[in-house]
């Protein structure tokens, strides 16, 4: 959707020398995926995004944009296919959120009452009621508010493609978290091509289907957050995302697939007997007892029933918490240290018991990708 | 001028001339069987034909500020002039530093005497805040407005008339409040180069040792003033929109 081909930048500095912004970039962004730009301040991330809608002239090199080479488009005609949203959100002060979410329809010449219905139904989609916002101004919304009507207005008139420059960068953290879960909610139902640009590692990993690392205006890596974070190419590219990047993969992966699946579970009618085989069978220390319907309702510990005789009604204790089976890793792992456990009970939205997880278990997922990466060498060394 | 300053100096001005107008109110009615009712009694016709010549020069002078000042102001104002522009306004502000009077005096020079002169001077005097503000207002408006306009696919011409004017404008009506004193003030002057207005009364008050002619000179043109800049300031608040208007929150 969009392309990129050996696409350089050189800016000529006053002093009569010269900078290469970015230096043959070659990329490719599939239909309907985000794709973050990410890396430090400098490293050429912005200039390629702005070279994409023509905002900075290139040097040499091509683009791509729906197919379509960009050096045959008028660029004012190019950029109102393209959706733009940049950190200062840039909502024009002297009109209505009405009118400036209509800006890009009314250059295009829709029909006007089509073009201000469509606003309203955008204001609703970022939940904004309509008839408090479309005749305000924007200096009469909060930052976040501001934010969600820069997103819609690039929206407006439903271009294919996205281009958006630190969006949410000047948001604070809480509401920030917010619209990224919301945007990310939207993109499942619209499935724009959307280049991101931040220099946020975890934005990056949060919002991504592909990550583009530059350094000093060389495109270092593209490859999917969790591959990344698992194989970076270099040194810069491991060091830029830093000691805990491997921390940083828990929030990729999900508790359902991680967990064990095979529900090993115990009834409160059930004897301890019955437990301890079930538990021996298995190879787990610890047993779920499950509700008449299935929901989780508590534990007994191999330890602790040893020695006992009974029912599991008699034995078992309370469940300290559990995980739903749509969490992150990252906070499975949060919740065993905060309850000082290694494993926990896992349920789906409705409390039915589904599995449980170890931390045996997910530092097994995070070092599985590290052994699929040692293998070649291991082939290597064996053929020689 | 920033905005906020602007917005200070509104406030007071508005002020002043509310006070101003109720002393001048309390007097004029106070003086309605007194000192003022035969001041309007003697010289009421004078008055009127002078105040309508006063009010032509005002207007045609400001009318022809505007219609040329803006245009320079917009022109200086674009990327590719930025780097002549300064010079050009260091030239606009030593015309300035040259007293209103000598600027009507030179005028008399080449265009002689009468309306066409006295027009030329005001208009000479009033053009440069009108240009300055224009300039100023347009370079104000933030860069990231203009970088998301044209990102979104408008045209310069689009982004001049929808983006960086109304966000100017509040800035440019400044300009023009304070040509528009200056010019109010400076009118009276015309009538040494044979301009007419209510200048005449003034003058000739002076000369004659005339009180009365001259405050019927006088009190017309700081009416004239007040009212102007309250006009003014009425319009500011209402035809800028609300959006980029500092005055309506």
């Amino acid at each position: 959707m969009i392309k990129l081909e050996k696409l350089s930048k050189v800016f000529d500095t006053p002093g009569g020398g010269s900078v290469i912004a970015a230096d043959q970039v070659s990329m490719e962004v599939p239909e309907g995926e985000i794709c973050v730009l990410l890396g430090p301040s400098g490293c050429g991330k912005t200039t390629t995004l702005k070279m994409i809608n023509g905002l900075i002239p290139k040097t040499s090199g091509k683009i791509w944009v729906a197919g379509q080479d960009t050096d045959k488009q008028d660029p004012v005609q190019l950029r109102r296919n393209i959706g733009y949203v940049i950190q200062q959100i840039g909502l024009f002060p002297n009109m209505t959120i009405e009118d400036n979410i209509c800006v890009v329809p009314d250059l295009l010449g829709w029909d006007p009452k089509k073009a201000r219905t469509r606003a309203g139904e955008l204001l609703e989609m970022v939940n904004l009621d309509p008839n408090i916002f479309l005749k305000r101004f924007p200096k009469e919304l909060s930052g976040g508010q501001q934010q969600r009507v820069g997103v819609i207005r690039a929206l407006a008139a439903d271009p294919p493609v996205l281009l958006m420059d630190e969006p949410f960068g000047a948001i604070d953290p809480i509401n920030r978290a917010v619209i990224q879960d919301e945007f990310l909610k939207m993109q499942k139902e619209i499935r724009k091509t959307i280049a991101f640009v931040s220099h946020d590692i975890d934005e990056a990993i949060k919002m991504a289907d592909k990550i583009a690392i530059f350094k000093d205006g060389i495109l270092e890596q593209y490859d999917s957050p969790d591959d990344l974070l698992a194989r970076p190419a270099n040194d810069f590219i491991s060091s830029f995302l830093g000691q805990d990047r491997t921390l940083k993969r828990l929030s990729l992966l999900k508790v359902h697939e991680v967990m064990h699946g095979d529900q090993v579970q115990v009834s409160a009618q059930d004897n301890l007997d019955k437990a301890r085989s079930l538990m021996r069978d298995a190879g787990h220390k610890n047993i779920v007892m499950v509700g008449p319907r299935g929901r989780a309702r508590g534990f007994l510990h191999l330890n602790d029933i040893a020695d006992s005789s009974g029912r599991v009604e008699e034995n078992y204790q309370g469940l300290p918490a559990t995980l739903n089976i749509n969490d992150d890793l990252r906070t499975a792992v949060s919740k065993m240290f905060r309850y000082d456990t290694t494993w926990l009970a896992c349920v789906d939205d409705d409390g039915f018991f589904k599995g449980s997880i170890t931390q045996r278990a997910i530092s097994h997922a995070l070092g599985a990708t590290y052994r699929d990466q040692s293998q070649p060498q291991e082939r290597a060394l064996d053929t020689l | 001028m920033n905005k906020l300053a602007a917005m200070k100096q509104d406030r007071f001005r508005s002020r002043a001339a509310f006070v101003f107008g109720i002393i001048l109110g309390a007097g004029l009615i106070l003086g309605e069987q007194g000192y003022v009712g035969d001041i309007w009694r003697n010289y009421s016709e004078d008055i009127i034909y002078l105040t309508g010549q006063h009010l032509r020069l005002v207007f045609v002078s400001c009318a022809l500020a505007i219609v040329v000042g803006v245009p320079i102001g917009i022109l200086l104002s674009r990327s590719w002039m930025l780097k002549y522009s300064e010079a050009f306004l260091q030239a606009f502000n030593i015309g300035t530093t040259i007293p209103t009077l000598a600027i009507l005096a030179l005028s008399i020079t080449f265009l002689g005497i009468g309306f066409v002169p006295a027009i030329f001077g005001l208009w000479a005097a009033t053009l440069l805040p009108i240009v300055r503000n224009v300039f100023q207002g347009l370079l104000d408006v933030p860069d990231y407005l203009k970088e998301s306009a044209t990102g979104m696919g408008m045209t310069p011409g689009h982004i001049l008339r929808s983006v960086e004017l109304p966000n100017a404008m509040f800035v440019i009506f400044a300009g023009v409040r304070t040509a528009v004193a200056v010019n109010v003030g400076t009118v009276p002057l015309a009538f040494l180069i044979g301009g007419g207005g209510l200048g005449e009364l003034i003058f000739t008050g002076i000369d004659l040792n005339e009180m009365q002619m001259l405050l019927a000179g006088v009190i017309p043109v700081a009416l004239l003033s007040i009212s102007a800049d309250w006009l003014l300031a009425t319009a500011q608040y209402w035809l800028i929109p609300r959006g980029v208007n500092p005055l309506r929150t």
